[in-house]
């Protein structure tokens, strides 16, 4: 997948530098991401990559705040560049990143949140995600060192592990909204729903309560926001098919979850039931918002927003697998 | 009770009549400005309306404020008078500083417009005081400062905010980050990307806002504020906005291209909230425009009221200065300094 006359596997970097400074730093416990933060993580992710031993090219996403370019001006390394591409300062930047990677990346780190990660996936394809958490509703991205990141990235780049056996298919929701402004497709990854308030506001879901209904692809316990809360009723592994469509209201059965971060609480599920691929859950409402992954994405009114569930998500490097996997390849062992 | 209740179709035309107000208000500031008409100088806060709008509709009606050289937008969404500012800015009798401060000095302490102020930064430690006389007196009242990007690196501001974060003071630190403190664009002034971080440094929570989206600054400045008057201490958001005009009126503006400013006037914070409106159904296309009518005939007269209000007599130039007797002050009666220079007064 490399591009041509370069056989060098390269990793593609994604550092979003808006992640982690929404409003749930005031509302809820969220942790704070600086960007300094960010820029020691990837610095962190480039050393990494030596892990796979052979050599492997970096390739980061240029963004209207010159991270990436800071992160490529840190490194002091050849084999590490600034993707080449127009930058608009939004979360188009990402998108565009990301579609670039597909087809001249071996593997991809990604530093963001649940909202990072939706955008990834629009067009990364098949090349496979590291996912490190810096955002702040993350149920798709995982915290964690970004040596340990990037290690396991140069592992896949390179082709030291099997990468169809270390990495999962993540599920994808679409809604489909028709409403008195027209008709529009929104996209999610882990969650979607329909809150029951006017405005996108600052985004942030803050309030559980607020929610009509929700669609989850995976479902956990140990997971926040409404994915936890469907964890609650029945768990479904990222890479299941289909999902779980709830009915939030009275009537049904209460469940204990963790909603926002730093927040613990009490959920009325009127109703829900299992929702398999392709098949629609809809919903009609006079004025709403509809969410995703944790943030209100789009106003409605009078409107029927569909549901759907897919699997053609994302495809997720599980870390310990890709690890274990190099392990007992007896990769990390030094010849003497 | 908040000032306007924007979850209310009531609400939500407010806040979009007066941003509107703003607009029109600052387009004929803007114009009677090129024709000589006004004196000194105007900043204009178009493109940022929904910055002022949305925080001080979010406020309580006694809340206070504190602004910028760039106030007009404040003033206005803090329900200041439109006839009076324009009568402020003309150097009229009837403005609400006897027409003695005009545009950079607009103040109504009643309404909680604690003043615009001609100097970077000097707005922060304003609120930080008011914040500590509502602590001290058991009110249940928030004092906000608005800053621009600017003022963030101002000494005095981080005096400010770390008074207030050290003392927990029911204040809440709103910095417009417009992207240029006058000419200079704000990557060459700061080392963060988000201004917001900087609230890392007095562990109080800082966030970033889409400061285009009334919704969004409206919904930030009411969670501040109720950690406020919880006694939680301050917050600091940072609105990422754009003003569409110079840094002053007749600012030549080599420091950016036509097509920044476009792209941003492609995001006006009124148009998107009207065209959000009627998508609702809270309002017909046709409602929209006899709103912005209404908004520019409000201004139009607001303009005549002031060509035709009075100008000060010289006489009065030096009253209103201080609260308490000052006896140097006779020295100027009249006007003039007095011929032999020395203090006539009744000591």
């Amino acid at each position: 997948m490399a591009d041509s006359g370069r056989s060098d596997p390269v990793v593609g970097v994604i550092v979003n530098p808006a992640a982690g400074r929404d409003i749930r730093r005031l509302t809820g416990g969220a942790s704070v991401s600086d960007n300094y933060a960010k820029r020691r993580t990837a610095a962190c992710v480039l050393a990494g990559l030596s892990l796979a031993r052979e050599p492997v090219r970096a390739i980061v996403m240029p963004d209207a705040s010159n991270l990436g370019q800071r992160i490529v001006d840190d490194a002091e390394d050849e084999a590490v560049s600034l993707l080449d591409m127009p930058v608009s300062g939004s979360a188009e930047d990402t998108r565009r990143a990301a579609e670039a990677f597909s087809s001249i990346a071996d593997c991809v780190v990604v530093l963001g949140g649940d909202g990072t990660n939706r955008d990834v996936a629009t067009g990364i394809g098949e090349t496979p995600v590291v996912s490190v958490s810096t955002g702040t509703n993350n149920v798709v991205p995982t915290p964690m060192d970004g040596t340990v990141a990037g290690g396991a990235a140069g592992l896949v780049a390179a082709g030291a592990v099997d990468r169809s056996a270390v990495t999962y298919q993540h599920g994808t929701i679409t809604a489909e909204i028709h409403g008195s402004a027209g008709s529009e497709t929104v996209s999610g990854l882990a969650t979607m729903g329909l809150l029951d308030r006017p405005f996108v506001g600052t985004r942030a879901v803050l309030d559980v309560s607020s929610f009509v209904c929700g669609v989850v692809s995976r479902a956990s316990p140990a997971e926040i926001g409404i994915s936890g809360v469907a964890g609650g009723l029945e768990t479904h592994a990222p890479d299941s098919a289909g999902g779980i469509a709830m009915e939030f209201g009275d009537g049904g059965q209460t469940i204990r979850a963790m909603t926002v971060p730093g927040i613990v609480e009490s959920v009325s599920i009127a109703r829900w039931s299992r929702l398999a691929p392709g098949d629609p859950y809809t919903v009609e409402i006079d004025r709403g918002v509809v969410t995703a992954d944790g943030e209100r994405e789009y106003e409605v009114a009078d409107a029927s927003v569909s549901f759907i569930i897919a699997d053609d998500g994302p495809r997720l490097v599980d870390v310990d697998a890709a690890f274990g996997a190099a392990a007992e390849r007896g990769l990390f062992i030094d010849s003497s | 009770m908040v000032t306007i209740d924007i979850e209310t179709d009531d609400g939500q035309r407010e806040i979009l009549r007066r941003m509107m107000l703003i607009r029109a208000f600052d387009n004929e500031a803007g114009d009677r400005f090129a024709d000589g008409e006004i004196p000194g100088f105007v900043h204009l806060y178009i493109g940022e309306e929904a910055v002022g709008v949305g925080a001080c509709s979010a406020l309580e009606p006694d809340d206070y404020i504190t602004s910028t050289h760039r106030g007009h937008g404040h003033c206005i969404a803090k329900g200041l008078e439109t006839d009076k500012m324009m009568a402020e800015l003309y150097g009229k009798r009837e403005g609400y500083c006897n027409g003695k401060g005009g545009s950079m000095h607009i103040a109504d302490v009643d309404a909680g417009m604690l003043g615009a102020n001609g100097i970077v930064g000097a707005g922060p430690p304003l609120a930080t005081g008011a914040a500590l006389s509502a602590a001290q007196k058991g009110e249940d009242r928030v004092a906000l400062a608005f800053f621009g990007d600017g003022a963030v690196a101002q000494g005095q501001v981080h005096e400010a905010i770390n008074l207030a974060s050290t003392w927990g003071l029911p204040a809440i630190f709103l910095v417009e980050n417009n992207k240029f403190g006058e000419g200079t664009p704000v990557e060459k002034q700061h080392n963060l990307e988000n201004l917001s971080e900087t609230a890392e440094a007095y562990d109080i929570p800082g966030f970033t806002v889409n400061g285009m989206d009334v919704t969004a600054v409206y919904e930030a400045v009411e969670a501040a504020r109720e950690r406020a008057v919880n006694g939680d201490g301050p917050t600091f958001i940072e609105a990422d906005t754009y003003r569409y005009r110079g840094h002053f009126e007749g600012d030549h503006q080599p420091y950016r291209d036509d097509d920044d400013i476009e792209a941003w006037q492609r995001r006006c914070p009124i148009d998107a909230f009207a065209n959000r409106l009627v998508d609702a159904g809270v309002l017909t296309e046709d409602e929209v425009d006899e709103l912005r009518a209404a908004a520019e005939a409000e201004i139009e007269d607001a303009a005549a009221f002031a060509e035709n209000a009075t100008d000060p007599d010289p006489s009065e130039a030096y009253e209103d200065m201080y609260d308490v007797s000052v006896p140097e002050l006779s020295t100027y009666a009249g006007g003039s300094l007095r011929a032999d220079g020395g203090s006539t007064t009744d000591q």
